[in-house]
C-alpha cells in the first residue's frame, strides 16, 4: 500500500466541504493522522499507532485524504488532522503551500536523526520508508530466466510479446523515466526529464498497453488475472502476489526508488503530539516491523541489521538493490506535473 | 392566480432556499473561487478560450457525448422490456427483479470492477467458456477498451431507466390498450399507436437522467476503459487531484455544465411542445 | 320493431350458453340471446349482476368458460377482439390522451390501413354526426366530459361497423346532458342501422332508448322483453321492482281469485301466484284515488293517506290499507285534480289489466 494518491473515489464536492473528523482533535490525548489506509493502516497501527499509545498514552486515529483534500483544508483555514503520512509529492506540493511545521529533530528521544539519510531527512518532512517502480513479468510467459531485464527490452515486443501495463497519469507519474531509459538515456542523465522525447518512447509501446494503471489495487489484479505479461508497477504489488504463490517475478534492474514520508501541518492541534509519534515511527524496530510487513525499505540504516539477508534483496533502497535502481526528482515533478498532464492527454486523445 | 401561486412560492421558499444552499451554492463557490484564482475578465477569457479551444478538450468532449449517447441507446434497450417485464411481474417475481436491478446500488465500485474483471477478463468466464465451447479461437477483448466502458456504465445506469420507465409505464390506463385492441388494432399495434407513445415521455425522461449522468462519469471508464477512452469528467479530477489546477477544472465543469443545461432544454421544449402529454 | 319486420333473418348476434365463471363465483350463467341487426339491445342491472362481463365476452376480451358467441353467423367464440370487427364506446370513454381528436377518431381506420382521403373523409363525416366539426387538434384534457363523448362515439362509429357495444356510456355526465345524448345516440343508430349493445344500471335510460330490455340478476337473464312489456309486464318481483316504483301487495291465493292478507278481493288480468301465494304488482301511476271509504269489488280497497308529496307533475301519495306496506300513488298533477291532505279517508282502485299476479 503505497498509494502516492487514493483509489479516487472521492467525490469532488464532498472533499472540498466535508469535516470528517469529530473535533477531538482538540484535546490533547489524540494525533490525528492521514494515511493511505487499507493494509498500510493495520500494519502501522501494529507496529506504531498501538506501541506509541502504550508508551506515551496520547491515542491515535488514522483517517483517510487525497492530495486535493488536504490542500482545500489548508486553503480553507480548517487544518482537521496533525499528521500526513503520504508519498513525498503530497507533501512537496503542501511545503511549497508553507503548510507545515519543521520537524523537531532536535528533541527526538526514540530516533537518532543521523541515522536517517540526509537527502529523505528534510526540515519539514522525513522518510519513514522507501519503495520502489520495478519491472515485473509473468514467470509462464517468460520462464527460466528469459525475461526482460531492461526497460529497454521491456519496450521491445518483438522479443518479449504480449499485453503490458504501465502507470496511469491519474497516479501523478506516468513512468516517463522508463520511456527515456527505454530511449537509451543513461539512469543519471533522466532530470530535467524531456518531455516530448519520453512521449515519443511512449508511443511506441502504447499499442502493448492493454490498460495504464490508475491505482496500485487495479495493477496486481491485472498481473494476476494474467490480463497482462509484463508490467511497470510498485514492488510492494506484486511482492505480495509472489508470496501467495502468482508465478509473478521482479527484475529490480532500473528500479525507480520512491519515497513515503511523513510530516506536520504547522496549524495542526496537536503539532507536539506529531513530532512525538514521528520521532516514534522513525526508530529501527517499528521501521523493520512495518518495512517487514509491507516489504518496503526502510530508511534508518540501524533497520537493516534487525532484517533478515534474504528480505533485504527483496527491499528497495536497501544495500542489496540500491546500486541497481534510481530515485525519483519529486521536485522535477512538482514542477512539470501540470505540463506533463496536459501533454498526456493530448497524447492520449489524440 | 397570482396570490395562489405567490402562496405556493412561499410555502416552497424553505425548500427552495435549501436546495440552493446545498446544490447551487457549492458549485457556484467552487467556481468563482476558481475563477477567481486567474483575476480579471479578460484573463478568465484567455485561459476559456486557451483551455476549451484545445484539441484535446474537444476530443474529450466529442468522447464523453459519444460514449453517453451509445450508453443511453443500450440502456433504453435494455430497459424498456425490462420496465415493461417489471409493470407485469408480481409479488416474489417482482421483488426479485427490482432487488436485480438495485443490486448495483449494494456494492461499492471496486467490488464491482473485479467482478467484472472476473467475468469479462480474457481469461474471464466468458471467454473461458466461448473458448471452451468453440465459439471463438481468440478470446474477446471485453474490458479495457470500449466495450468495456459501455457494459460497466450500462449496469451502474439501467436501474434510473427501469425506474423511470416503470413509473411511467405503470401511469398507462390499461383501459386504452384494451381499448386500442378492441379498435382492431394487432398486439404490435397496440404497442406502436398507444402503449410506446403513451410511455414516450419517460423514455425521453430516462434518457435524459442516463445521459446527463452518463457525461459525468469518471470512475467506470478510469476501471473499464482503455487507454483512449478519456472522458471529460476524468479530466477534471486529473487537474482537481493531480495539478490542484482549479481554473482549468472550473472552465471544464462549466462545458460539462452547458452541456446537461442544454439538454435539459431541449427535453422541456420537447414535453412542453406536446400538450397530448400528461405534463 | 326491426326484429318483427321480415322473414327470419341471421341474427346479427347470437350468444348461446354463455357462461363464465371467476374462481367458486359464477359470473355470467347460461345467457342466450339473439339480437337481430338494427336493433337496439340493453342490457340493465344492477351493478354485478354480469351485465359488463357479458359485454367483454361479446367483444372478446373475455373469454367464455361455455357457450358460444356467434356474430351474423361467424363463430367468434375465441377469436380475439381486433377479430371481430366491433366498435366500442367505454365508461370511461378510453380517449387516447397523446392524439388529438381527429388522430382518435381515425384510429380504427388507421388499424385498417385506410388511405388518408378515406380516412379524412370518414372522420369528417363521423364528427359531422356528433356535431364535433371544429375540434380536431383538440386533444382529450382540453375537452368537456360531453365532448370527450362524442369523441368515443365518432370513434365507434366511423369504421361503420356492423355492431356497436357501449358501456354505461353516459354515466359520467349530468342530467340534461345524459338526455341529449341518449336523444343523439339513438338518432345515429337509426341513421346508419346499426345493431347496438348498451349496458346500463339506469332504467330510465334503457326504457327510453331500447327496442328490447335484457334485465340481468345474478348472472342470469332475469327477463327480455320491449319497454313497456318489462315495465307493464314483469314476470318476477326483482323485474317489477328494478323498474321504477312498484307496489308489491303480498296476497294468497282465494276460491276463484286472490284475496289480500286481510282478505280483500282481487282481480287481476294476468299473472299467477304461486302455492304459497305472492304478489300482485300494481304501479302506482295505475292506481285511481277517490274521496270516502271504498264500495264493495275486487281491487277496492279503503284507506288513510299516510303522506302526500308534491313531485310537480305528479303528486305521490302513501296510503295506509291495514296491509303490511302502505300502497304507493301517483296521482298527475293535472287541472281541476283533488288533492288530498294527510289523514284523509280515500278509496284506492285499479283495474284489473293495469295489475299482475307474481308468485313470491
Amino acid at each position: 500500500m503505497s498509494g502516492l494518491i487514493l483509489p479516487r473515489r472521492t467525490l469532488l464536492a464532498a472533499g472540498l466541504a466535508m469535516p470528517f473528523v469529530k473535533t477531538a482533535a482538540a484535546q490533547a490525548g489524540e494525533v490525528i493522522i492521514r494515511n493511505p489506509g487499507g493494509v498500510y493502516d493495520d500494519v502501522m497501527r501494529k507496529y506504531v499507532y498501538d506501541p506509541f499509545t502504550q508508551a506515551t498514552g496520547i491515542k491515535v486515529t488514522a483517517v483517510a485524504a487525497t492530495a486535493a483534500k488536504l490542500l482545500a483544508m489548508f486553503r480553507a483555514n480548517n487544518v482537521e488532522l496533525d499528521v500526513i503520512d503520504a508519498g513525498d509529492s503530497i507533501l512537496e506540493q503542501l511545503r511549497r503551500q508553507n503548510a507545515l511545521a519543521p520537524l523537531d529533530y532536535g528533541n527526538w528521544r526514540w530516533t537518532k536523526p543521523d541515522d536517517i539519510p540526509a537527502e529523505v531527512r528534510l526540515p519539514t518532512r522525513a522518510a519513514n520508508m522507501l519503495y520502489g517502480s520495478v519491472l515485473a513479468y509473468s514467470k509462464e510467459a517468460f520462464p527460466d530466466g528469459r525475461h526482460p531485464k531492461s526497460w529497454a527490452e521491456f519496450w521491445d515486443a518483438t522479443k518479449f510479446p504480449g499485453p503490458r501495463s504501465l502507470a496511469d497519469m491519474a497516479t501523478g507519474n506516468p513512468y516517463l523515466e522508463f520511456a527515456l531509459l527505454a530511449d537509451g538515456v543513461p539512469k543519471d542523465k533522466l532530470y530535467p526529464i524531456d518531455i516530448d522525447r519520453a512521449f515519443r518512447a511512449m508511443g511506441r509501446i502504447r499499442p502493448q498497453i492493454r490498460k495504464f494503471w490508475d491505482t496500485g489495487a487495479l495493477s496486481a489484479q491485472m498481473m494476476a488475472d494474467k490480463e497482462v505479461v509484463l508490467a511497470g508497477l510498485w514492488n510492494g504489488r506484486v511482492q505480495v502476489l509472489m508470496d501467495r504463490g502468482a508465478p509473478l517475478g521482479i527484475e529490480w534492474n532500473e528500479n525507480m526508488i520512491e519515497v513515503q514520508a511523513v510530516g506536520i501541518f504547522k496549524d495542526a492541534k496537536n503539532v507536539a503530539g506529531g513530532q512525538k509519534l514521528i520521532d516514534f515511527m522513525l526508530q529501527p524496530e517499528a521501521q523493520a516491523g512495518y518495512c517487514r510487513d509491507l516489504t518496503y525499505g526502510p530508511t534508518n540504516k540501524q533497520a537493516f541489521a534487525l532484517l533478515p539477508a534474504e528480505q533485504l534483496t527483496r527491499m528497495p533502497g536497501s544495500p542489496a538493490s540500491a546500486d541497481k535502481g534510481f530515485y525519483k526528482n519529486i521536485a522535477w515533478w512538482e514542477d512539470n506535473r501540470d505540463r506533463v498532464n496536459r501533454q498526456w492527454s493530448r497524447w492520449i486523445l489524440g | 392566480m397570482p396570490l395562489g401561486r405567490l402562496g405556493a412560492l412561499l410555502l416552497l421558499a424553505p425548500t427552495l432556499l435549501l436546495m440552493l444552499l446545498i446544490f447551487v451554492g457549492p458549485i457556484g463557490w467552487f467556481l468563482s473561487a476558481a475563477l477567481g484564482e486567474l483575476g480579471s475578465l479578460s484573463e478568465i477569457w484567455e485561459e476559456a478560450v486557451a483551455t476549451l479551444g484545445s484539441r484535446t478538450i474537444l476530443a474529450a468532449i466529442l468522447n464523453t457525448n459519444w460514449i453517453a449517447f451509445l450508453v443511453t441507446l443500450v440502456v433504453l434497450a435494455l430497459g424498456y422490456p425490462l420496465a415493461y417485464a417489471l409493470t407485469r411481474a408480481k409479488g416474489l417475481a417482482f421483488t426479485a427483479i427490482l432487488v436485480c436491478i438495485l443490486l448495483p446500488y449494494f456494492t461499492s465500485v471496486i467490488v464491482r470492477t473485479y467482478a467484472w474483471m472476473v467475468l469479462l477478463g480474457r481469461n474471464g468466464l466468458i471467454n473461458q467458456a466461448l473458448l471452451g465451447l468453440g465459439v471463438i479461437q481468440q478470446p474477446l477483448e471485453l474490458m479495457y477498451n470500449r466495450t468495456g466502458v459501455i457494459i460497466g456504465m450500462t449496469y451502474v445506469l439501467l436501474p434510473y431507466m427501469i425506474l423511470t420507465l416503470y413509473s411511467a409505464m405503470k401511469a398507462v390506463d390499461p383501459r386504452l390498450l384494451q381499448a386500442a385492441e378492441g379498435m382492431g388494432a394487432s398486439p404490435f399495434e397496440v404497442f406502436r399507436k398507444v402503449f410506446f407513445p403513451l410511455t414516450l415521455h419517460g423514455v425521453v425522461a430516462g434518457a435524459l437522467i442516463v445521459f446527463i449522468l452518463g457525461v459525468g462519469f469518471f470512475i467506470t471508464p478510469a476501471l473499464m476503459g482503455g487507454p483512449g477512452d478519456i472522458m471529460i469528467a476524468m479530466l477534471i479530477e486529473r487537474e482537481i487531484e493531480l495539478t490542484q489546477n482549479w481554473p482549468v477544472a472550473a472552465l471544464m465543469t462549466l462545458v460539462l455544465l452547458a452541456v446537461t443545461l442544454s439538454l435539459y432544454a431541449v427535453y422541456h421544449r420537447f414535453s412542453a411542445e406536446r400538450p397530448g402529454l400528461a405534463a | 320493431m326491426p326484429r318483427d319486420s321480415g322473414p327470419a333473418t341471421t341474427p346479427a348476434i347470437l350468444l348461446e350458453g354463455l357462461t363464465k365463471r371467476y374462481g367458486a363465483e359464477t359470473v355470467v350463467a347460461d345467457v342466450n340471446l339473439d339480437i337481430a341487426p338494427g336493433e337496439f339491445l340493453t342490457l340493465l342491472g344492477p351493478s354485478g349482476s354480469g351485465k359488463t362481463t357479458t359485454l367483454s365476452m361479446l367483444a372478446g376480451f373475455v373469454l367464455p368458460d361455455a357457450g358460444r358467441v356467434v356474430l351474423a353467423g361467424r363463430d367468434v367464440s375465441k377469436a380475439p377482439p381486433r377479430a371481430r370487427g366491433l366498435g366500442m364506446v367505454f365508461q370511461n370513454y378510453a380517449i387516447f390522451p397523446h392524439l388529438d381528436v381527429f388522430e382518435n377518431v381515425a384510429f380504427p381506420l388507421r388499424v385498417q390501413r385506410k388511405p388518408q382521403k378515406e380516412v379524412e373523409t370518414r372522420v369528417w363525416d363521423a364528427l359531422q354526426m356528433v356535431k364535433l366539426t371544429g375540434f380536431e387538434k383538440r386533444y382529450a384534457r382540453q375537452l368537456s366530459g360531453g365532448q370527450q363523448q362524442r369523441v368515443a362515439l365518432a370513434r365507434a362509429i366511423v369504421a361503420h361497423p356492423p355492431v356497436v357495444l357501449m358501456d354505461e356510456p353516459l354515466g359520467a355526465l349530468d342530467k340534461n346532458l345524459r338526455y341529449h345524448m341518449q336523444v343523439e345516440i339513438k338518432e345515429i343508430q337509426r341513421r346508419l342501422g346499426t345493431t347496438m349493445v348498451y349496458v346500463t344500471h339506469d332504467q330510465e335510460e334503457a326504457l327510453t332508448m331500447s327496442d328490447r330490455i335484457a334485465i340481468m340478476n345474478h348472472g342470469r337473464i332475469a327477463q327480455l322483453g320491449p319497454p313497456r312489456e318489462v315495465y307493464e309486464k314483469p314476470e318476477n318481483a326483482f323485474v317489477a321492482r328494478f323498474l321504477g316504483e312498484a307496489n308489491l301487495l303480498a296476497a294468497k291465493p282465494a276460491a276463484g281469485g286472490a284475496v289480500t292478507a286481510k282478505g280483500a278481493p282481487l282481480e287481476a288480468g294476468s299473472g299467477a301466484l304461486g302455492a304459497e301465494g305472492g304478489f300482485l304488482f300494481v304501479r302506482p301511476e295505475k292506481v285511481t284515488l277517490s274521496a270516502g271509504a271504498a264500495p264493495a269489488g275486487p281491487n277496492r280497497l279503503s284507506g288513510t293517506i299516510r303522506h302526500a308529496s308534491f313531485l310537480g307533475n305528479v303528486v305521490r301519495y302513501a296510503v295506509e290499507l291495514g296491509e303490511p306496506e302502505p300502497l304507493l300513488v301517483d296521482a298527475a298533477n293535472a287541472a281541476g285534480a283533488a288533492i288530498f291532505g294527510p289523514g284523509e279517508t280515500v278509496t284506492a282502485s285499479w283495474d284489473a289489466g293495469d295489475c299482475r299476479l307474481l308468485a313470491g
